[in-house]
This record gives structure tokens, sequence and C-alpha cells, in this order.
């Protein structure tokens, strides 16, 4: 998909749906980060006004105007520059990010767990991020939000805002598979151990990025492997900004031609990957 | 949408109820209407499918002319060699089906839980190759527009259920579903496969708040929520042990299908020689009338249960959930 098929799917309001109707918050910040590295301004104002306009009062946004709740993807909001969402909008929005935790590691939960004197698994030793406040911490939520932490930290480097990204990162670590790699965020579920997906191993990497260890080193092999033999956009396109991460992307790789595009999330994160071979990081800032 | 009965029909659902009320020792008057489930031999995925499917939607004189119907099939994982998708051929066949019946529109969805790539991830089951213009049918369901509901009857502690527009505005929503034991709920049928229709876009992949607000009772929740369903379950290949997704093959070579889940999951529990009764999302549905999942108040139409079912092994955790022989 061009840059121009990308403004075209744009809604009058401003946003951008996953691949038709009503705007999301997914697809639209993503868009508007594609936009901004092709410096195309005029359509990514338009998605920042929507943006900026549905963010919640706790400084979340919802995944949907009409959704009343803050989700995960105020992580994937916080990608987007902070010149351009606002400092206010962009500070709360931190504030929402730092004090959202997977349930499991929350002080009531521990307590009534330690009550029931069930053990305590060393999986749960480092709070990440739940989708959606209220459920348990998953892979693909910490990463996001670990890049959105970093990249602030960038900016203003504090020791909140280090402890969160030292401990999503620990989460992700203590959730790799065992050959490599992650699944959704469990080592072993229901007596077997979980299988990597090539999308979360992507996102995993991506948000190891400065971290070097065996375990990344492995991680780094599995996502090589997918790499290979992965057809669909969006795993390709966190495989490569997870290998990218860590300065191992085959030279001279290109996505075979038959994968298909089919969202805008998909679309422009594929644009912003090629930005990012190009030197345009709009991702870790 | 009119299923109607015939007088020969609402003799034996009288009778049936009348007998379940006394076996049970019920003292006040509770209505109780036999449900209708078809079972009917299937030995394998071939063209023959496309008539059974007919004969099947027939049978339920499913009045759908002129509406819009909605296919629910289960797509879970990238392992087409697997029993753990639902077959692409009985979903076409069903498609088919509704269209020859008159349906304005048929339309396919699903919503996975574990994979965000839900085209590739039908790619991979067949589907663009069974279906000619898959894609032109099909609905991201986790990508849907969605809006809030507030079901009749809730059973969950989910604060707020968003469902997605294209299963809310189906005249008709059937759910396709792979016969297969479930680790935590005992089987997965018609009822759980409704956790499609609950929006990754919002809820996360997986969408675990449904876990933390109680797994059987937000089947439950769905199941209220959609009072428009047809339920059919693909039992010629099943799955059993340690389902729904590290389990083993099954072959029963079954289809079961109905327009009452609750009779449906329930007939196939016994097929798979489980207790209904243990299904906690049987139980909570069928609320106020438990004997709604008797045998007894189930019209069977075709093969009878005794001569198709086929002991699955049931997961490693659920040693309890057997269903005792009479």
């Amino acid at each position: 998909m061009s840059i121009e098929s990308l403004v075209s799917k744009q809604n009058r309001d401003g946003g951008w749906p996953y691949v038709k109707g009503r705007s999301w918050t997914e697809p639209t910040a993503y868009a508007v980060l594609a936009l901004l590295a092709e410096g195309e301004m005029e359509s990514a104002k338009r998605g920042l006004d929507w943006i900026r306009s549905i963010q919640r009062p706790d400084g979340g946004w919802p995944p949907q105007t009409g959704v009343d709740e803050s989700t995960w993807v105020t992580s994937v909001v916080l990608l987007l520059p902070r010149q351009f969402l606002g400092p206010s909008i962009h500070a709360r929005a931190i504030d929402w990010v730092l004090g959202t935790t997977g349930k499991e590691s929350t002080i009531l939960y521990r307590i009534r767990e330690r009550l029931l004197g069930n053990p305590r698994g060393p999986e749960v030793e480092f709070p990440g991020w739940p989708w959606v406040p209220g459920a348990a911490a998953w892979v693909g939520p910490t990463a996001l939000s670990i890049l959105a932490l970093e990249k602030e930290r960038l900016r203003k480097d504090t020791p909140s805002i280090r402890k969160r990204i030292e401990q999503g990162q620990h989460f992700l670590l203590s959730r790799m598979c065992v050959g490599g790699g992650w699944n959704h965020g469990s080592v072993r579920a229901l007596g077997y151990e979980s299988r990597p997906y090539p999308e979360t191993t992507g996102m995993g990497l991506a948000a190891l990025r400065g971290v070097s260890s065996p375990k990344v080193e492995s991680a780094v092999a599995v996502a090589r492997e997918f790499l290979s033999e992965c057809r669909s956009a969006d795993a390709l396109n966190w495989l490569r900004l997870g290998l990218m991460a860590h300065g191992q992307m085959p030279a001279g790789y290109c996505p075979p031609p038959e994968v298909a595009y089919r969202t805008v999330p998909e679309t422009s994160l594929g644009m912003l990957v090629a930005a990012i071979e190009i030197q345009h990081n709009l991702i870790w800032g | 949408m009119s299923t109607e009965f015939t007088r020969r029909e609402w003799l034996a659902a009288t009778a049936a109820a009348a007998g379940a009320a006394v076996l049970t020792g019920c003292t006040r008057q509770v209505p109780l209407q036999s449900s209708k489930v078809s079972i009917v031999r299937t030995a394998a995925y071939d063209q023959g499918i496309y008539d059974t499917m007919r004969r099947v939607l027939e049978e339920h004189q499913v009045d759908i002319r002129g509406r819009s119907v909605l296919l629910k099939p289960n797509l879970v994982e990238f392992e087409p060699e697997s029993s753990i998708n639902t077959n692409p051929l009985l979903v076409h066949a069903t498609f088919e089906a509704f269209r020859a019946m008159g349906a304005s529109q048929v339309r396919i969805a699903e919503g996975p839980g574990h994979r965000r790539n839900t085209l590739d991830l039908a790619d991979a089951a067949g589907y663009f190759k069974i279906v000619p213009h898959f894609e032109d049918l099909f609905v991201d369901l986790n990508l849907d527009d969605v809006s809030r509901i507030h079901p009749t009857r809730q059973f969950s502690r989910l604060e707020k259920l968003y469902l997605p527009h294209s299963a809310l505005n189906a005249d008709l929503l059937v759910s396709i579903a792979k016969m297969k034991t479930h680790h935590w709920t005992g089987a997965t049928l018609t009822m759980k496969n409704l956790f499609g229709t609950v929006p990754s876009g919002i809820y996360g992949w997986p969408k675990n708040v449904l876990h933390w607000a109680g797994i059987e009772e937000c089947i439950a929740d769905l199941h209220a929520a959609f009072p428009r369903q047809f339920g059919i379950v693909d039992g010629i290949v099943g799955m059993e042990g340690n389902g729904p997704i590290q389990g083993v093959a099954k072959h029963v070579g079954v289809l079961v299908a109905g327009s009452d889940p609750v009779a449906v999951d329930a007939t196939c529990c016994r097929i798979m020689r489980i207790d209904p009764y243990k299904i906690g999302y049987l139980r909570l549905a069928s609320g106020e009338m438990p004997t709604r999942l008797s045998e007894a108040n189930i019209h069977q139409i075709g093969e009878g249960i005794a001569t198709v079912a086929s002991p699955f092994d049931l997961p490693p955790d659920l040693p309890g959930i057997r269903l005792e022989e009479s």
C-alpha cells in the first residue's frame, strides 16, 4: 500500500479503521507514525487531532470511541513523538502506563494467593502489562509499553521509568519459551511447553533492544528462522523490527512478494520498518 | 425466523416434558419445549457434505429467506494438518445451503483468540482454497466495529461487554464448532465457540479478561447475548485428550446440528461420553430448567446417540466429567 492509499483510507473524523468502518486508536497511531516518517504532514495532523480528542480523563486511550475504558493501545499512542501529542497529553499517558500492571502483580491479588496457599511461580516476580486493566500481563502489551517508556527515557530518565522498563524486560526474559522466542506469555501452559509465535517473538526482541544475554541470542536465532518461512505481514513487520533492534537483520532482505498487507497497522508498520532501514527511526526515537 | 413443530413433535415434546417433571420430582409447572437436534453420520470431508447440510437445514425448517446469516467457524492455530480448526468444506457447504435457502446475505466471520493475523490463519486452514472469494465474504470479528451490550441475564463478573456489529446485526448467527475436549471447561462446542465473537481489538490476544471474569459464566453470557442462533458441530474428526489445542485427532464421523445450542452441545457431550450436567456453562445456560439438558427433552433427528457415541479421552485434569453408563 502506498502513502496515497493509506491517506485514502483515512476517515472523515481524522482516524483510521483497521480495514474499513469506524476509527480505531491502534491503526490511527501507526498510520500517523508512517505518515510522519514520510513527511506527509496534513493527513498526519488530522490523525493527531483525532487521537488527542479521544484521550480519556485517566490519561489512557480507548481502543475505539464509545469504549469506556483505557487499554493497551495507550502504549501504541505513546510511540508518537511527544511534540506532536503535546506535553500535557503525553505526560498523563506516561502516568497511565506507569500505573498499569497485570492483575497478578497487584498487592491485593498477591495477598489473596498467599492466603489461599498458592505457590508463587518465578514468572510472576516481574510486573508486565495487560491488554486490559484487571487481566494478567502478556508479552504483546508488555513489549509495547517498554517501547513507549524507552522513548520517554531517552528524553527524561527517571527512576520510576527505568524501574518499569527493567521489570518489563525481566518479565519478557522470564516468559521466553524454552527454545527461544515468545508465545503470548506463558512458558508452560496446561501441561505442555508453549511454542513461540513469530509476531510475539519480534515484539519481544524489539523491546529488549540493548539487552544482551544468551536468552536474547536464542530468541534472535528463532526470529531469523521465522523470518525465512513466515508469510504473515504483521509477523514479518515485528520480526524485522526485533532483528533490527539487535543488529541482526539479514542484509538485503526483502519480504516475499506474496505477503498480503491487509490492515492499516500491517501497512503502516511495513512502511515504518522500511523507513527505519533508511534511518528514519520513529519507533525507538 | 420460525422453527415450526409438527403435531407429532408437539406431542412428543409434551410427553417428554411431563416425563422429565416426574423424574426430577418437579412440583411446579415448568413449560418445556423439546429442542430438535440432528445427528448425521458423515464419514469424511467430501462433496457429500453439501447435500447433508442442505438436508439438515431443511429438516430444521430454518426460514432464512431474505435474511442475513453469519457463519462463525472455529479458527485457532496455524496447523492445517491437525483437527484444531473447523474444516472449511463444512463451512462452505453451510454457506451454500443457506444461500440456496434464500438468505439475502451469508458471511463468514471469526475473531481468533491467539493469533492476530486472522486471514493468514484462515488461509493456512484452507479457507481461501475451498471458499471462492473468501476474503470478500469474511469479517475479522477482532477488528469489526463494536457496541456495548447489556445482556438480559449476566452470569460473569464482566463489567462491560463489547461485541462486533457483524455478529450483533446478523439475523442468524451460526456457530460452526469443532467437537473437542477442553482442558478447562470439559468440552468446547457451539457455545464455547462464541468466544470468537469477543473482539480482541478491545480485549487483546488472548481474551484474558474472559478468563478472569469466569470462563463458564462468560460462555453463558455470550449465549444470552445472541438470541438468534443455529449450532453445527464438526464431529467428523474431533479432538480428544488435552484439547482444544494439544489434543489428538478423533474420528467420530458425525455432524450435529440444531437451533438450540444448549441442546446441540448436550447431545455432543453424550456422543463424546461426557456428562452434560457436569459442564458448567451448560448448567448455567439451562438456568431454571436443568431438565432442558435431559436426553428425554431433546428430540433427536437422524442417528441415535448410542449408535454414534464414541468415548473421547478426557482432559487430564477432568476425569470426573465422564458420563456414567446407565
